[in-house]
């Protein structure tokens, strides 16, 4: 399989976080951020609370996806990083999950950060890769400002997560942006 | 789109109708037109079986696609579509004006109109967006004459005609006032 690895700066962990492909095995590791109600508390999918449809959406959305990756820490499987491209070739939408027990640590930057540096030479005819956060969700927005992307506006009234109408934060990476180190 | 920014001394009335296969010949006027297609993701019209195809296959069926109409003339001298997005709550918006009418208020009106419609008709209905080239001035005066707030650029946003380009965000949420 292949591993994406870049030497980490930071000195909060020794370990490097690197992304791979998942296999049917990561199941165990993906339950354990996908099962988790603050976890997805943002998301609009989630908390699982079956290791069956978990594992079906393993095995018929993230095997077959044109770019997902598990990110890992040290070797465990701590996380999620997906690019999926949209109607218009030119442009994919990023998402990132996090087990939370690995929060605060700098991998949620390290991850997109690793995403962008693979993805456009990955995915032919991407040249924006965009990213939808929660205008509550100030960790995942400083995250992403970390890792190089760039704030380009509120959207109001964009969404419905969980039943609430929500402003989502748009951030974007093109590929003629400079990545961070 | 509008070229001019001379504000009209009078609101122009228009109104928006179904389209029917009858309207190919007013249709041509402005689908035939480089100008106006050079915005659009669609190249100019060279004859009418293609445009009557696309009446046929792609209007009359489409969810949200309406003829418009100066107030007392059937004859649609324009085109306004709701597009559906992945969330019943958001719907994006698009239009074309033949170019004879341009800089009047029409394109402002008739999106005016639609705001309103749409969030009559449509159940669940929160935002109305629309997005415009940034080298398209006069069709961002028309969003914000309309009532509608810019939002942001989003830089590399789609593609228009092989060529990707930068696109600015318009919105009109539910709570916004609507514009006399």
């Amino acid at each position: 399989m292949d591993h994406d690895v870049l030497p980490m700066p930071e000195s909060t962990s020794m370990d490097t976080v690197t992304l791979r492909p998942f296999v049917l095995a990561d199941l165990d590791a993906m339950m354990a951020w996908a099962s988790d109600p603050v976890v997805t508390a943002f998301m609009t999918w989630g908390p699982y609370t079956s290791r069956d449809a978990l594992l079906a959406f393993l095995r018929d959305t993230v095997l077959p996806h044109p770019w997902f990756r598990a990110v890992c820490l040290g070797g465990a499987v701590v996380g999620a990083v997906s690019v999926t491209p949209t109607d218009d070739r030119c442009r994919a939408e990023l998402c990132v999950v996090l087990a939370r027990a690995h929060w605060g640590k700098g991998v949620a930057t390290a991850a997109p950060k690793r995403a962008v540096a693979a993805v456009f030479g990955d995915l032919d005819g991407v040249e924006r890769v965009e990213a939808l956060v929660d205008v509550d969700n100030a960790a995942s927005q400083r995250a992403l400002e970390k890792a190089g992307f760039t704030r380009e506006a509120v959207l109001r009234s964009y969404c419905v997560v969980k039943g609430r109408l929500r402003d989502m934060v748009m951030y974007s990476f093109i590929s003629t942006d400079p990545l961070v180190k | 789109m509008e070229q001019s920014s001379q504000e009209t001394p009078r609101a122009v009335e228009v109104t928006l109708r179904p389209f029917e296969l009858s309207d190919v010949d007013a249709m041509m006027v402005w689908a035939s037109d480089p100008q106006v297609a050079a915005v659009c993701s669609w190249d100019a019209y060279e004859s009418t079986e293609p445009l009557l195809a696309f009446i046929r296959d792609a209007v009359l069926p489409h969810p949200w696609y309406r003829a418009i109409c100066l107030a007392g003339e059937d004859r649609p001298v324009g085109a306004v579509l709701m597009m559906p997005t992945g969330d019943l709550c958001r719907a994006e918006i698009g239009y074309h004006l033949a170019r004879a009418h341009w800089g009047k208020g029409v394109a402002t009106a008739a999106v005016k109109r639609t705001v309103a419609a749409l969030f009559d008709e449509m159940e669940g209905l929160e935002r109305v967006e629309a997005l415009v080239d940034v080298a398209n001035p006069a069709s961002q005066r028309v969003l914000e004459k309309a009532g509608f707030t810019r939002e942001a650029v989003l830089r590399k946003y789609c593609a228009i005609k092989g060529v990707v380009k930068d696109m600015v965000m318009f919105s009109f949420i539910n709570t916004d006032p609507l514009v006399e």
